[in-house]
Parts: structure tokens; sequence; C-alpha cells
């Protein structure tokens, strides 16, 4: 080979190893801008086979009726203070007809036993599924997206068992059964994956929730109890506690709710740990207005509404009433 | 450009092969062992070993900063916040009875500091403290479960259920952890001994790493509880980074509790006026603030003037 030959041929190599670290380059670029989701941690659509397609979260509210909208009983025996509370407000007649599919939205967030009071208390699950049934509601179904392992979350705090013995259907979380919905008017909740699907053959909602103090925004109760339908990594909103739930609040328009406060968590919320962070308040609270039954609640735990900034955004949005003795509370109590 | 011969081709060619060979050898191991995580593989297989009377039940689970809201939800920020590494958990059953057991919560506070914030931060009131951990941890039985700052680890054993046969249990297990824990000299809060010990209350000490007494200007502020006869008295104090920060500190600290309805009151000691301390009347109880050097320190819910007075001049020879 002349040295002019070589000279070609190492410029033509070079050429060539030029040219196919270019094409690596690109297709690698290529790949990466196929893989890319502008869109972030949206869920899967696909129709669940059961379920249906998800079409985001219809109003299930009743009707207001003046004088009965929240009820606040005394007493230890959940069983019996929460019929009492709802048998106040007109009887589960007022909320559910024969034929109804109810879901139930519990607090299951945690895989503690109930007497830590982390979780809503399965004596409660068991009286509002047998009111239904009593009420010949065709099924009813208990449900709540646990993000960590599902099934002892529900297991351990007693739910599934409860729930089930009571002849209701427990429905633990896929990820098809998240549909991303935009909250108009909202800043946070846009385009987010929520927990939709078991929801879509329902028309009555009843949201059941524990009475807690809360690291992040100070209490847990109804409209906190929201959060769990959030799907994604949903701690990003813990940044804007107030706001999520508010809107949250603002998203689902239940049927009925229910505030337990029997066991209340004072101190070390949302996840307690130890029965020195409870105090037997002995209340049951069930109302049509999520936002009186909270700003009742904020009052046990030794808070006043407005350290609850999220009653406020909420009441101005619409969703309900702060000063919950405008609205007459129907107050009695149980032995 | 070096030309390169045939053999050399066919050299470089098996190299480059080889190179990716072990690239993709490398790439399915770690696909194989991210679909069965072994904690045991990573040195922390001690969690799945029986602990005393208990069993381990299901796996032993990990939680990082990008998941630890999937365990505990809302209260991640808290321990984020503080300097939070890891969390190890495991559920354990009785032997003899498998409704009764505990979950094992780990969690890596990257230092002995931090662990014992968090430790203080959740103390519940009326519980039995364990005095017989070492001098390194500090530890009680709050009903149905026992936590502890051991090390760099704040350590939460949570009980399914009240029981004395568990809390027994649980007890002689966290006297194990605490017996096996070889302390460096970086597990010791020194801080802590610049409280008196005549007086104490056991278990009272407490750190509070930001918004002290609700105040956010107040960081890092090691607090004790002191009783004598009916009178009580809680003490604290911060290392600032120097003397003129100290200043600062206690001077924002005092207005702030002005701002807040506090009224000032004539501060009685010399020793304590000499030290520029500020005592006012909080709504029935007193509080008072001063600087020395480069701590900011004072009185906390005092229920007596005079003995806010002395357990600071107590405080400021301890602190100088």
């Amino acid at each position: 080979m002349t040295e002019s030959n070589q000279i070609n041929s190492s410029r033509r190599q070079l050429i060539i190893r030029g040219a196919k670290a270019a094409a690596s380059i690109a297709a690698a670029v290529g790949v990466a801008r196929w893989l890319y989701d502008p869109k972030g941690p949206e869920a899967k659509t696909a129709p669940d086979p059961f379920f249906g397609e998800a079409k985001g979260l219809p109003d299930f509210s009743v009707p207001r009726k003046d004088g009965q909208v929240i009820s606040i009983v005394k007493g230890e025996n959940r069983a019996k203070t929460v019929n009492k509370a709802i048998e106040l407000l007109g009887g589960i007649e007022r909320f559910i007809n024969p034929g109804d599919i109810v879901v139930i939205k519990p607090n299951v967030g945690f895989a503690t036993p109930p007497i830590l009071g982390a979780t809503t208390h399965p004596d409660v699950i068991t009286a509002v599924v047998k009111l239904c049934y009593a009420r010949k509601a065709k099924k009813v179904i208990v449900t709540d997206n646990s993000i960590n392992d599902p099934a002892s979350c529900f297991t351990i705090s007693g739910i599934s068992k409860a729930a089930s013995a009571a002849g209701a259907e427990v429905i633990m979380p896929r990820e098809s059964y998240f549909s991303p919905l935009t909250l108009e008017g909202g800043s946070l909740i846009k385009d987010w994956p929520i927990y939709c699907a078991p929801f879509a053959k329902a028309n009555k909602l009843i949201g059941i929730a524990p009475l807690k103090n809360h690291h992040r925004s100070a209490a847990s109760m109804i409209m906190k109890n929201w959060y769990g339908l959030l799907g994604g990594r949903r701690n990003v909103f813990h940044q804007d506690i107030n706001n999520i739930i508010a809107e949250l609040a603002v998203l689902v328009k239940p049927t009925l709710v229910i505030l337990d406060g029997t066991v209340t968590m004072m101190t070390n919320g949302p996840t307690g740990g130890s029965v020195s962070d409870l105090k037997k308040t002995n209340t049951m609270i069930a109302s049509c207005d999520m936002v009186a039954a909270d700003a009742f609640g904020s009052s046990m735990l030794n808070l006043r509404p407005a350290d609850l900034p999220y009653l406020a955004i909420a009441e101005k949005a619409g969703v309900g009433t702060v000063d919950y003795e405008s609205l007459k509370p129907l107050r009695t109590e149980v032995t | 450009m070096i030309l390169l011969s045939g053999r050399a081709k066919t050299l470089e060619s098996a190299v480059g092969m080889l190179i990716l060979l072990i690239m993709i050898a490398t790439a399915v191991g770690i696909y194989i062992i991210s679909q069965d995580y072994n904690m045991a593989r990573f040195g922390i297989a001690s969690q799945q070993e029986s602990q005393g009377d208990f069993t381990p039940v299901g796996k032993a689970e990990t939680y990082n900063n990008d998941n630890l809201y999937e365990k505990i939800d809302g209260k991640a920020p808290m321990y984020q916040e503080a300097g939070f590494i890891k969390l190890d958990t495991q559920r354990f059953a009785a032997k003899s009875n498998s409704e009764l057991g505990f979950e094992l919560y780990t969690y890596d506070m990257n230092n002995a500091k931090n662990a014992f914030s968090v430790y203080s931060r959740q103390k519940r009131a009326d519980v039995i403290d364990l005095s017989d951990l070492g001098t390194s941890a500090f530890g009680y039985v709050a009903g149905n479960a026992i936590c502890i700052s051991l090390g760099k680890n704040y350590i939460e054993m949570i009980g399914s259920a009240e029981s004395n046969e568990l809390v027994d249990g649980m007890k002689g297990i966290a006297k194990d952890l605490s017996a096996k824990f070889k302390p460096t000299g970086n597990d010791k809060i020194v801080e802590l001994e610049y409280f008196p010990t005549q007086g104490t209350v056991a278990g009272s000490w407490k750190l509070q790493i930001d918004n002290a007494f609700g105040f956010d200007g107040l960081t890092d502020a090691y607090s004790a509880l002191y009783k004598s006869g009916d009178k009580a008295v809680s003490i604290f104090f911060s290392r600032r980074k120097n003397d003129d920060e100290a200043k600062t500190v206690a001077k924002n600290y005092y207005d702030f509790l002005i701002t807040n309805g506090a009224k000032a009151l004539t501060v009685d000691s010399e020793i304590l006026k000499s030290a520029g301390a500020s005592v006012v009347d909080f709504y029935g109880s007193f509080e008072m603030v001063f600087s020395t050097g480069v701590f900011v320190g004072g009185v906390h819910e005092a229920n007596d003037k005079q003995a806010a007075e002395k357990s600071a001049e107590v405080l400021i020879g301890r602190l100088k």
C-alpha cells in the first residue's frame, strides 16, 4: 500500500467511524425521545373488564334538607352511634334506594391493627354495610387505594374481614382502576391519575374516616380521606397539602360522610403507633356537609377551624360551611 | 492515525465484544436481582432473623427518600426534614401465639443527633422510660409500643395489642439491640452534658431541630424539664455559629414572645442582668431568654419566677 493510499484509507476509516458514532448517538436520542413521557405519571386507561371505562367521578350527593345536615352522637358503641347519627339525618332511606350500588371509601392507608386508630374502624364498616343491605342495596363495595401493600392494609386493619362478613365486596386497587382527571378550575389536579373505576357503576358514595392528628395538614378527617383516591406519586402534593385537600373536596361529591371520633388520634398522626397517641372521645358525626363535619372534628383535636386552611378554601369553593353551628347540628347520646 | 494490522483489528473487535458482553451480563444481573430483592445480601439480614421469642413474618422491606411516603404517608416529611436515609421494616409474630406480634421499624437517620430529634419530637406523654439501655441509647414504653434512639437509628416496635407478654418480649429485644450496639464517639450527644443533673425529670431531654416553642428562628434547641416540689421549669439552649448570632436569636425570640402577647417583667438576679437576660409573663407562665457566648438559652413554661431565674443562673454557669 502506498503512502497516499494509506492516508486515503485512514481518512475513509475516520469518516466511516465518525458516521457510525453519529448514527449511534442519533439512535440513542431517537430511543430516548420514543420513551419520553411528557405527561408524567399517567395511569393506564385500558377499560377494566368489570367496571368498564372509568370516566371520572359522578355527583353522588342527595338533595339537601335544612336542619338535617349534620348529626353528632355521643357514645362508646360505634354500631349504635353510627346508626343513630344516620337516623337523625333522616335514616338510611334518605341516602340509599333499593337497587343502589354503594361504594364505601374508608381510610385504609396503613397496615396497622384497629387498636391504633390509624384506619377506619371495622365496626363502623360493618354497621354501614348492614344498613345499606337492610335498605336493599344491590351491592356494597368497600375500597381504598392503599399504596403500601393493599392486601396487608385491608387484612391487618380488619376492614377486609368486617366488610366481607357483612356481605360487601372488597376491592383492592389495580393500575387499570385509575384514570387521568382534571378538576376544572383546579391548580393541582390536572391530568392526574384518580382512582375512578370502582365508582363507575355505583350511584352512591359514603366516606368513612377516623379522626386523627396529621403531621402535615394538622388533621386527617373526611376531606383528607379523599387523598386516597390520588394515584401516581401522590406525595408531591404534601408540599401543597391544603390546596390538594380542598381540590379533592371539590372533586368528590359524596352521598354521606361519617367521621368516627369514638377514639381520636391526638398526636403523632397520621400513623400514630402507640395507644398513648389516642384519646377516648366517644363521638360519631354523620353529615352531608364535609366541611362542617371537619370543622367540628377540628375542635376535638383542640384546633380551631382557622388552623386548617383547607376548610376556608373549600368553603370559598362552595363545598360546605365552616360554621357548623349555623347548621344546627342534631345532637344526642346513646348508651 | 495509526493503521491497525489484521491481527490487531481482530483483537480490538474481541475486546469490544468482551466489554459489551460484560455490560449485558451486568444489566441482566441487576434485572434478576431486582426481581427478587433479598436484604440479606446487603448486610441487613438481622431483621430477618428471629428476635427473642418472635419469628419474622413476611418479607423485610426497605424504604428510601423516594418511597418512604408509601409506608408512613404524611409523616414522611418529618423524617426527611430531620436527615432520613432509609427505613427497614419487618413484622414478627410470637412463637407461642401467632396472633400476637409487632412490626419493627428501623429508621437510619444518618447520625445520633437526627435520630434523637425524631425520637424526642414524637415522645408520648405518660410513658415508662427504659433506663437500662446504656449511655448512648434512649427509650421508652408507651402502651403497646417501644421507641428507642440508638446511635444513628430511631427504632419503633409497634405491638399489635396491649399485652404484657408482648411488651416484655419487646423490652428484651430492645435490651439485646442496645447490648449489641457498639457506640462510637459520634453516637454520643455531647450537648446533653450541659444540662444539670440535679432535679432533672428522667427522659425529659428533647431536641427540636426547627421551630422550637413555635418560633421558627430557634433551631437545634435542646431542652430538659426540672421539678422541685410543685415548681416545674423547662430549660433550653441552642448553640449558634458565633456570639453575634446567639445575641440576635435571643433578641428575636424575645420579640416573638412580646408580639404574641407576653408581658415584660424585671429580672431580679444580678447574674442574669449581666447576661442581658429577659423574662416575660406569657399567659401565666414565665419565659426567659439570654445569650452567653455562642449559646442562646433560657427557660420555658416555668410556673414560678424565682425558680425560673435560679434555673437560668445554673444553666448559664454550665454553658460558660
